[in-house]
């Protein structure tokens, strides 16, 4: 896929997957989803998570201040050197460390790790870390706790979801020059990150840190909702193990979550589309408004606003509809309590576009982070702090065949894994278990269009 | 099952169905086309002329282009990383096996504008 990050930073895309493995993938998706069907279990299994604490000594050594400390030290330093090197750094994309730390190895490294070993972001989240500093600072020397507005609960994670469509939007939609899309600038980025900062700091002193964190922040909501998919959690100051998947049963409750999966589903498709399924609309558009009148850099920053907005929209539509026709199937709960109870099912979905999308962007590009962006974070040519400055992509690491079978596979398994969550939950809601499996032709459909609609944006890749 | 079910199930089926017909039809009957022969790209007031080139290889065959420029500028093969420069009026030629799988950009170097797409299939 070519975003236009990708396209500043690595000028390789994927080729798109070839006719006979989009037509092989999309019958296994039928024929598991049918599948799934026949071998339907009858009472719910990922309700309770069965969290158990385990590794006491390693618990204790993970958990202990010290390590807390180094983490968000770390965490700190880091967002500091990529401010910096965007500020002061060159203005070329693939040579300035700011960029693909902040929007490779952080935004796509963070999701990997966080469904493989749990939330590993909230240790070393520079602005906790900033705000308990500054916290416990305030109660050493005013000898009392500062005084938080409570959060207003209706208000939810709606924070998180608009931040993670304005990340995005910055990412890919932002960094435009004479009717091109040419990706965001290091110091765009790097005031971006200021900016963010600020805010973030000053919700944090309204609210309290972790209050923000559980609700407004958005990396912290957005790589915490990955987390849930995972068997690692930290509950009670102690590291412990849990039943797969299960934990994200319990996620959707707070207002708003619906909103975030949904803009990390939408985010992805648009950046997997602009390129492709809707070249020729966005382009069309972009001359309609350029010709109403609009600078080039206007028009094309309100067509790609509009089409962002709209897969926001269609992610959105397709789910209500599900949600809706879940709603005619008698003996189970209201509206209401389908829309968000069903929510958390979309999360594998969210996570399998993004490996499908990125996997081999975050493979390239991770060899530019551990080399030469690392050894010459301001890619001026001038240092090399471990000797690895001149180094290059080898884009051979990765065959085409091998990327198109991880983007297939991971649309397979996160569609799987979508309708396993989606039919326990209906086992949930329907006391009868028939009712419950009639309830889910509907996620059935819900979830093929999504895979089906994934496959098609790798398949449309330049086309 | 109930007959109204089956529908949807019936529907949605039809609808994949469809969807797989229609990108296996419009991928132009199938067979990769490949670029024979040595391909000149104009550039004419720093941009490529007809538009950006495509050329399209299967992997290990030999990429054969030549650029014709009217301005000077380095040309960058991305992804291969082939550099050169060309002179305002000169031209230059590209000779290399198609090692990478990928879609790759080349681009006048200076002006960030991009002459050719390679694409490299397995």
């Amino acid at each position: 896929m070519l975003l236009p990050l990708a396209h500043a930073l690595v000028s390789r895309r994927d080729l798109p997957i070839p006719a006979w493995l989009f037509a092989w993938g999309a019958s296994i998706v039928l024929i598991v989803s049918f599948f799934a069907l026949s071998v339907a279990w009858r009472s719910p299994r990922f309700e309770r998570d069965r969290w158990r604490p385990s590794g006491a000594a390693f618990s204790r050594a993970l958990l202990s201040y010290p390590a807390r400390i180094l983490c968000g030290a770390i965490g700190v330093f880091l967002l500091g050197l990529a401010v910096y090197a965007g500020l002061r750094g060159t203005e070329a994309p693939d040579r300035n460390f700011a960029l693909t730390f902040l929007f490779v190895t952080c935004w796509l490294g963070f999701p990997l790790f966080s469904v493989v070993l749990g939330d590993v972001f909230r240790p070393f989240n520079p602005w906790r870390a900033v705000g308990r500093v500054v916290g416990g600072a305030f109660v050493l020397i005013a000898g009392q706790r500062f005084v938080h507005l409570p959060y207003p609960r209706r208000l939810g994670r709606w924070p998180a979801a608009i931040g993670l469509l304005a990340f995005v939007w910055l990412e890919v939609v932002y960094g435009v020059s004479g009717g091109v899309t040419v990706g965001v600038s290091p110091n765009t980025a790097a005031t971006a990150l200021l900016v963010y900062s600020a805010y973030t700091l000053a919700m944090m002193a309204v609210f309290g840190v972790e209050e923000w964190c559980d609700n407004g922040e958005v990396f912290s909501v957005y790589f915490g909702m990955l987390s849930q998919l995972g068997i690692f959690a930290v509950e009670d100051g102690r590291l412990g193990r849990r039943m797969p998947l299960a934990a994200s049963t319990h996620w959707a409750t707070v207002p708003g979550s619906l909103a975030v999966v949904i803009a990390s589903i939408a985010s992805t498709s648009f950046d997997g589309a602009q390129e492709g399924a809707f070249k020729g609309a966005i382009s069309s558009t972009f001359d309609w408004f350029s010709e109403a009148g609009f600078s080039l850099t206007a028009s094309l920053r309100l067509t790609d606003t509009i089409f962002m907005l709209l897969c926001f929209g269609g992610v959105a539509l397709v789910y209500l509809i599900g949600v809706r026709g879940m709603a005619t199937v008698s003996g189970g709960p209201p509206l209401s309590k389908l829309r968000t109870g069903f929510a958390h099912t979309l999360i594998p979905i969210a996570f399998a576009y993004l490996v499908a999308h990125y996997f081999s962007l975050f493979v390239f590009q991770e060899q530019a982070q551990l080399t030469y962006l690392l050894s010459d974070p301001l890619g001026t040519a001038t240092t090399d702090l471990f000797g690895t400055a001149g180094a290059g992509v080898d884009y051979k690491v990765l065959s085409a065949n091998a990327i198109w079978y991880v983007q297939v596979a991971a649309l397979v398994i996160g569609h799987v894994v979508a309708l396993t969550l989606a039919h326990d939950r209906a086992t949930a809601y329907w006391g009868d278990y028939r009712q419950a499996a009639r309830s889910q032709y509907w996620m059935l459909a819900v979830m093929v269009s999504f895979t089906c609609f994934g496959l098609y944006l790798l398949s449309a890749g330049n086309a | 099952m109930d007959s109204k079910y089956t529908r949807v199930a019936v529907g949605v089926v039809a609808l994949v169905v469809a969807v797989v017909l229609l990108v296996v039809l419009s991928s132009g009957g199938g067979g990769d086309k490949t670029t024979k022969g040595v391909t000149t790209i104009t550039i004419k007031n720093g941009k490529p002329v007809g538009g950006v080139a495509q050329l399209t290889y299967n992997e290990g065959e030999q990429v054969r282009f030549k650029v014709d420029s009217d301005v000077s500028d380095e040309i960058h093969m991305h992804g291969y990383d082939i550099m050169k420069d060309v002179k305002a009026g000169g031209s230059v030629s590209f000779d290399f096996p198609a090692t990478i799988e990928g879609v790759f950009e080349t681009e006048l170097e200076g002006r960030k504008e991009q002459i050719l797409e390679l694409t490299v299939n397995p």
